[in-house]
């Protein structure tokens, strides 16, 4: 701790400050039309104004705190991790309403598994197929969600055939313990 | 007191059903699975398992929700002693001795006295619930609208209080959550805040969404960041059954940790979390030789399990009857129970007895299937955590995805929880923690409604707050808790606690 620092005695503390000095700035241009109102009928603008400008003075307070008290460094950034695991998600989100889990599913496994380094591709091909299954027959069959799961038919006949034969199967066993379990 | 039998005896009626007990069985076994995994707490285990609960009545999905949540609490006391890994932030004290246990060969009697202690602790904690919703919800009708206010902002005050770090980034966390809060149509002007014209959230932040953002994703990329290296206790896992003197040793740890922890989690605002630290910390005074502490002492697995499973379900109480969340994962509770239909607050019991007694009767359930389920099924949890995190992380990803597209069908609100995966990896990056600004969130829009109405009774006079009995001893009491945190003396050993703990 005794190390001699620059200007910034406290990296973390100013960063933290300039955070959410900026966090206030959005929240309050976001706010800014809205109209205070008087006390006994307040307007729409008083809570996010008042707490966009509290969350500044704190900003202000850790910013100015981390020029003059020493504290900690700032953690670095890791790149790998938050691209791929983020590009994965998104690519989730683009692919599931036009191709459904078929196409979402393992491109989500895919692309966010890539942010290991250790990942393995055969390992990660059986993985990206065997949730997929599994998760098409827990959401879409067992539990009725409205999720697409191959709306733009790209499962060969074939193999859609076979995944009708284990559909109605498990649905008639799924209908059964319903009946005995009675709901 | 015929009262409370006849209450729970309705409850039971209603847990006990085939159905409802199934329900209750598939979420305590689902809950633990989860829970089991290393770096996937309740917040992300919850959010993730929401849609499961979808197709089934409200009574069946939020016994099957309470079976998920101390489900996942189990979980994680199973990974903290076999691994080393707090499975969540109340198990943390569990690492301390339960693992040592482990390394000696002991790792079955710690599982085991973790669960017996858990069963003992929720079945009080169970009793604790019935017998203080009836008067606390009679209370609750005695507040107003300025009283409310007060009441949230002492939670507040309190997550404040036990947020790691300083004061200053605990409050300013829990209002960057109020501010999310706000956006969106403002309820009476029918204006629209902060949304820079962005129709998709006019409707305002789906909770869900900002939760399985910061702790399901940025968890994630915490964790890639860090190899873990998992310490998997190799030895024999050993005999489940403590013998006599195991349990002699743990009986009145169990008991002081169940009162404690009880106790604590009543408190609004996390007090939950204080539980196993107390505990853990009393044992340890008490304690003849306390040198034993670290080096795998049973009392110090049994009283903190016990404190943290009572405080897990005591938690339950501020939410059923005052209707306000006292942490992240009540708060995530609420957002489940809107999805319901269900509006959390005094109302639920005089309206729906049933689906709260119910819930309740159902929660000691829970807690004995947890018993008899897991202790057998170790074998099986222990083959999960050998499962490399390489493997785990993308089908967490999966999961989380396919949760949150069907919440509302909608593929925008996958692309606002990656953004939020950032947002609180950044967080984190800046120094703060998350959770005090899920439950900020949660309260702010409360808060704001309450605000309103109580100026509006009051015609605008900020006095109300003050010169209301209920609401002005509310008020003292949350200026008192942040002197006492701000002051020098106790902010050390607050710092002192934490750091114990890491």
């Amino acid at each position: 701790m005794a190390e001699t620092r620059g200007i910034l005695k406290s990296p973390l503390d100013v960063g933290g400050g300039l955070f959410l000095i900026g966090i206030a700035i959005v929240g309050f241009a976001g706010g800014f039309k809205l109209p205070f109102g008087q006390l006994s009928g307040i307007g729409s603008g008083l809570m996010p104004k008042t707490v966009a400008v509290l969350v500044a003075a704190f900003g202000v307070l850790l910013l100015v705190q981390g020029l003059f008290v020493t504290g900690d460094r700032l953690e670095a950034w890791a790149i790998r991790g938050p691209i791929f695991v983020l590009s994965g998600v998104l690519v989730f989100a683009a692919t599931i309403r036009p191709w459904g889990l078929v196409v979402a599913g393992p491109l989500a496994v895919i692309v966010s598994a890539l942010a290991d380094r250790e990942s393995r591709p055969t390992e990660l091909a059986v993985l990206a197929v065997v949730l997929t299954m599994l998760c098409g027959l827990l959401f879409k069959e067992l539990l009725n969600l409205p999720i697409p799961f191959d709306p733009a038919g790209l499962i060969p006949d074939p193999v859609f055939r076979a995944y009708l034969g284990v559909k109605s199967g498990i649905g008639q066993a799924f209908t059964a313990l319903r009946a005995i379990v009675g709901r | 007191m015929t009262d409370l039998i006849g209450n729970l005896a309705l409850g039971m009626s209603v847990a006990l059903s085939l159905k409802n007990l199934a329900l209750c069985f598939l979420g305590c076994l689902i809950g633990t699975l989860v829970g089991v995994l290393p770096g996937v707490g309740p917040i992300a285990t919850i959010t993730m398992l929401l849609p499961i609960t979808f197709g089934i009545d409200p009574i069946g999905a939020l016994i099957m929700l309470a079976g998920i949540y101390y489900g996942a609490q189990y979980g994680g006391s199973t990974t903290a002693i076999l691994v080393n890994i707090p499975g969540e932030a109340t198990s943390v004290v569990t690492t301390l001795d339960g693992h040592q246990m482990a390394k000696q060969g002991r790792a079955g009697i710690a599982l085991g006295i973790a669960a017996i202690g858990s069963f003992i602790a929720g079945s009080v904690a169970t009793i604790v619930i019935a017998a203080l919703a009836v008067p606390l919800t009679a209370m609750a009708l005695l507040f107003g609208p300025a009283d409310y206010f007060s009441l949230m902002v002492l939670g507040l005050m309190f997550a404040v209080v036990l947020a790691r770090g300083s004061v200053a980034r605990a409050i300013a966390i829990i209002l960057v959550g109020i501010l999310l809060s706000t956006i969106g149509t403002d309820l009476e002007s029918g204006e629209e805040r902060l949304t820079f014209g962005w129709t998709e959230i006019a409707d305002g932040l789906d909770v869900a969404v900002i939760a399985m953002g910061m702790f399901g994703f940025a968890e994630i990329l915490r964790n890639l960041e860090t190899t873990q290296t998992r310490d998997v206790v190799h030895a024999a896992i050993g005999r489940l059954l403590p013998n006599m003197q195991d349990m002699k040793q743990s009986a009145a740890p169990i008991a002081r940790g169940t009162l404690l922890g009880s106790l604590l989690g009543l408190l609004p605002g996390n007090g939950a979390v204080l539980g196993p630290f107390a505990s853990y910390t009393l044992e340890k005074k008490l304690a003849q030789d306390p040198s034993r502490f670290g080096r795998g002492a049973i009392e110090g697995v049994a009283g903190p399990e016990s404190a943290n499973n009572a405080g897990a379900q005591t938690a339950f109480i501020p939410l059923l009857t005052l209707g306000i969340p006292p942490n992240a994962v009540m708060a995530l509770m609420v957002g489940a129970m809107t999805i319901h239909g269900i509006v959390p607050g005094p109302q639920i019991m005089t309206k729906q007895p049933q689906l709260f007694w119910g819930m309740i009767a159902s929660m000691w359930l829970g807690n004995l299937m947890l018993l008899v389920i897991n202790l057998p099924l170790i074998g099986l949890w222990v083959r999960f955590l050998k499962v490399p995190y390489r493997l785990m992380f993308p089908s967490i990803v999966l999961l989380c995805c396919i949760g949150i597209y069907s919440i509302n069908n909608s593929p925008t609100e996958v692309i606002m929880t990656a953004a939020f995966g950032l947002f609180g990896y950044a967080l984190v990056k800046f120094g703060f923690e998350p959770a005090p600004l899920l439950l900020g969130f949660v309260l702010g829009r409360l808060m704001e409604e309450k605000l309103r109405q109580a100026l509006v009774i009051s015609r605008g006079s900020f006095m109300t707050f003050v010169e209301r009995p209920l609401s002005g001893g509310l008020l003292l009491v949350s200026l008192v808790i942040l002197v006492i945190a701000i002051l020098p003396t106790i902010r050390q050993s607050r710092e002192q606690v934490f750091k114990e703990a890491d």
